[in-house]
């Protein structure tokens, strides 16, 4: 039947073997085509192959590129005045612009001063001067950078490091921009990390505090606080007497922005400008106090006066004992609409676990986080006031909730818990399927043996080792016992047996055939840090699509029919 | 010492078009650096995933007494050519040992692959593509029909990030102020700055292939079959004649010229496959583009003028 079809083809095989079989040559390409969606002009030299024996192509050698020497240092003190293309990692310290003329022409370069080793905190230092005649738009004091490819100027005995427009500045960790204190106020939202600012917003709360000094010699006197304007609000550290009413409103010029964990907070201090401002159309307290209210998946570590509307799920009090006496506290979990957490309250709140589920306002209280999962401290039962209803659907089951939130999102977010994100499969790991955990701390054995407690039994568990990949973005997928085996569809018994047939890695590529490359969903929560984001999932299935659906929806996408 | 990891770099859905037309690339001179191939719709990839048929794959024996097995993996907009070497985890090294043998058979293979984008360049600063596997593992036709149309979509998405990217001045700032897909400014910028004017209507052709073969649709995917002389597997490309390479050319532009001419890359690309030297082909066009057999209506795409006796 496909012989006509394949005609031509099956000629121009015929011409290479003129012994095969044009009956066979018409199948192959059948099969080629409606097994394997390759069409004849593509399957063409795999069905030669196939026909023919004998081949060895040559392939082309590569040529090796020479790589440019760099000269790769630690310390200043390694250079000398001939060096041309370096690579060091320094800190800037010192950062100033200013206009030159360079042959006829204005030209902005930068110079300053940069100092060695500036990952430790004690250790020899060593400072040289430098010039940016690039200038290079991230260099900034305060920051640590990788300069690469600076050359050495020495002159007259001193040393001082020469950047071009050619150098690559790769900043390690961002400084703070050498202007200090525009005048113009900027959003309370886009404060950033570290920096001088300035803000116009409300007194929302205020209390007077003490810091102890650590080696005892004392303690200071301060306010701590929280402002406010429209697009959000940030706590206040002031160092200085602050006796502004809960209300004012107020423009403060010159706040430093420190980080305590992973949130900003305003120190105000002896060159902070603080003066009553007077705007009749900044929201008042009422609606600035409504607004603020955030949501779980807001909560950052090291968070205070925190408002949010919650539902308690779960509710139980444990024991611990200090010093002797036996102390309480309660703790449980927390769901809103957009993720959940855990909640610690160190006094008896006025709840009990026939009422759960329930829904509280919180107010002021501090966000701490353990592994990245946020944990919401109550210190007082004044903290909290019980609801008839939540301001959500009362029918949704917050129990169970994921939140489905975008690997990019997930990646570049906090810590959580409850979502559901869904990538492609990049990778299935060598050491998913079988293994033995730590008899006592459940870390994973390596060789018989934790790193911890030394070799030991352990006990057996089962986990896939993901990595999931989708829109840029990547992060590792550990998959847990149960949901590794619903997705596998096996029973543990079954997969007992796979491994004891194909071996380790034998079954680790069984596992790879079902899911390498799929597009995958996956829920349970995440630990975000420096080393990258993890998802530890409880659930994971494969999206199942159907590929004559999505491809007429490609085409309507793309305007073709 | 301290320091920030790097993270790991983000696999891209790539059809072999795109990354095989690649020809800028991009390394940072720390030890740690990763290297990228920027593609002329601005992906920056360190790393991939794609899939195919299992075309060729051979052992051989290196200078230094190792083996490396080099194989070509092939979608319908082309082919990506990888190697797999000691450097490849045991079971890599293994599957192709089991794979290259099917092959020879004549069996056909579908595999998907995630691996890490290699370049190299030439003397003559001609620069290849390639790939080095990280994991691969056969698979079925359904699930190379959902990657294609994964590998589609997202191909779409560049292309209209590039186009988008065309109304905006060239420089970082305009590309960091403007809506563009984070992860895709650097790529799209330098890929501006590199490449000529970017051609779309040959992705445009490509995604079109790869929906019909992805609907299932194979008929409206097939272009007339070239008749010309097939490599026999064993030519050895230094022999390249002029004559040959030149027939085969103007075969090739024969066979697929619709009215329009034939694109730069299928003309390069079939001779490639048909055993000749691309940079050979590429000259070799060129030559016979000033010498009048062919002409180049538009930019990129060629015709026969006077048809040779055969």
């Amino acid at each position: 039947m496909s012989e006509e079809k394949y005609a031509d083809y099956i000629e121009a095989v015929l011409k290479e073997c003129p012994e095969a079989s044009p009956d066979e040559i018409a199948e192959a390409f059948s099969k080629y085509e409606t097994e394997f969606y390759i069409p004849p002009q593509d399957a063409m030299r795999s069905v030669l192959r196939r026909f023919k024996s004998g081949t060895s192509p040559v392939g082309s050698k590569a040529a090796t590129k020479q790589e440019r020497v760099t000269k790769k240092v630690a310390m200043l003190s390694e250079l000398s005045g001939d060096d041309r293309d370096i690579e060091i990692e320094v800190a800037i310290i010192t950062h100033n612009i200013r206009d030159q003329m360079i042959r006829g022409e204005e030209k902005q370069i930068a110079f300053g001063m940069l100092e060695d080793n500036p990952w430790e905190d004690s250790g020899t230092k060593t400072r040289w001067d430098y010039k940016d005649w690039g200038p290079q738009a991230n260099l900034a004091s305060g920051s640590i950078v990788r300069i690469e490819g600076a050359s050495v100027n020495e002159y007259n005995g001193k040393m001082s490091l020469n950047i071009n427009q050619s150098t690559r500045i790769v900043v390690l960790k961002e400084g703070v921009a050498t202007t200090v204190a525009s005048n113009d106020p900027i959003d309370i939202s886009t404060v950033p990390k570290e920096g001088y600012i300035c803000v116009v917003g409300r007194v929302l709360a205020s209390r007077p505090d003490q810091i102890h000094r650590k080696d005892g010699s004392g303690s200071i006197d301060v306010v701590r606080g929280r402002i406010a304007d429209e697009s959000g609000t940030i706590g206040f550290l002031s160092w200085e007497p602050f006796d502004h009413e809960v209300g004012t409103l107020l423009k403060i010029d010159g706040a430093q922005v420190r980080s305590f964990r992973d949130t900003p907070e305003l120190n105000f201090g002896r060159t902070t400008k603080i003066e009553v401002f007077h705007d009749a159309n900044f929201s008042d307290l009422d609606t600035l106090a409504d607004s603020t209210s955030q949501t779980i998946s807001q909560f950052r570590d090291g968070s205070r006066d925190v408002d949010a509307v919650v539902q308690i799920t779960e509710w139980a009090r444990r024991s611990f004992t200090k010093d002797g006496v036996e102390k309480f506290l309660w703790s449980g979990q927390i769901a809103d609409p957009t993720g959940r957490c855990r909640m610690s309250a160190w006094e008896e709140l006025p709840i009990s676990e026939s009422d759960l589920p329930i829904t509280v306002r919180l107010k002021a209280v501090r966000v701490r986080a353990w592994q990245g999962i946020p944990d919401v401290t109550v210190d007082q039962a004044a903290q909290l006031e019980i609801l008839e209803k939540p301001p959500w659907d009362a029918e949704l089951d917050l129990t169970n909730h994921a939140v489905e939130v975008s690997l990019p999102d997930m990646v570049s977010g906090a810590s959580r818990v409850g979502l559901e994100t869904t990538g492609f499969i990049i990778s299935v790991r060598e050491d998913s399927g079988l293994i033995r955990r730590c008899t006592e701390c459940r870390r994973v054995l390596r060789d018989g043996a934790c790193a911890d407690h030394g070799a030991n039994e352990g006990n057996e568990d089962v986990r896939l080792r993901l990595v999931v990949d989708d829109d840029g973005a990547s992060a590792a997928v550990l998959v847990n016992k149960e949901a590794t085996l619903k997705v596998l569809g096996l029973s543990l018994e079954q997969m007992h047996s796979a491994i004891e047939e194909h071996g380790d890695l034998g079954f680790v590529q069984q596992v790879r055939e079902s899911l390498l490359g799929r597009r995958i969903k996956a829920s349970g929560r995440s630990i975000v840090d420096d080393q990258g984001a993890m998802l530890l999932a409880d659930g994971l299935e494969i999206i199942e699509r159907d590929a004559q659906l999505r491809a007429t929806e490609l085409r309507a996408l793309w305007g073709w029919v | 010492m301290q320091r920030p990891r790097v993270a790991r770099q983000p696999a891209f859905l790539l059809l072999a078009s795109e990354f095989g037309s690649a020809t800028l690339n991009e390394k940072g001179s720390g030890e740690y650096d990763p290297s990228f191939v920027i593609t002329k719709l601005g992906a920056k990839v360190n790393r991939v995933i794609v899939a195919g048929l299992l075309e060729r794959l051979e052992m051989r024996e290196t200078s230094n007494g190792s083996t490396l097995f080099q194989g070509q993996l092939r979608d319908p907009t082309g082919l990506h050519y990888f190697s797999v070497g000691d450097y490849n985890s045991e079971m890599m090294r293994e599957l192709s040992n089991q794979w290259s043998e099917r092959t020879e058979l004549g069996e056909p293979i579908l595999l998907m692959m995630t691996a890490k984008t290699r370049w190299y360049q030439t003397d003559e600063g001609a620069v290849y593509t390639s790939l080095r596997p990280e994991e691969a593992c056969e698979i079925s036709r359904d699930v190379y029909a959902n990657w294609l149309l994964d590998a589609c979509q997202s191909t779409m998405m560049r292309m209209k990030a590039l186009t988008a990217s065309l109304e905006l001045e060239p420089t970082m700032e305009a590309y960091q102020r403007s809506e563009l897909p984070e992860g895709m400014k650097q790529g799209l910028l330098a890929s501006r700055n590199h490449y000529e004017e970017v051609d779309l209507e040959p992705f445009n052709l490509h995604l079109m292939q790869a929906l019909d073969i992805a609907e299932g649709r194979i008929e409206a995917a097939t272009t007339p079959p070239p008749v010309v002389r097939l490599p026999d597997g064993g030519g050895d490309p230094s022999a390249d004649s002029d004559d040959a390479l030149d027939s085969c050319i103007l075969q090739v532009i024969q066979h697929f010229d619709q009215g329009e001419g034939v694109d730069f890359e299928t003309v390069l690309k079939n001779a490639a496959a048909q055993g000749f030297i691309r940079e050979h082909a590429e000259s070799a066009l060129e030559r016979m583009t000033d010498g009048g057999t062919i002409q180049e209506p538009r930019f990129g795409w060629f015709r026969v003028v006077s048809s040779p006796e055969e």
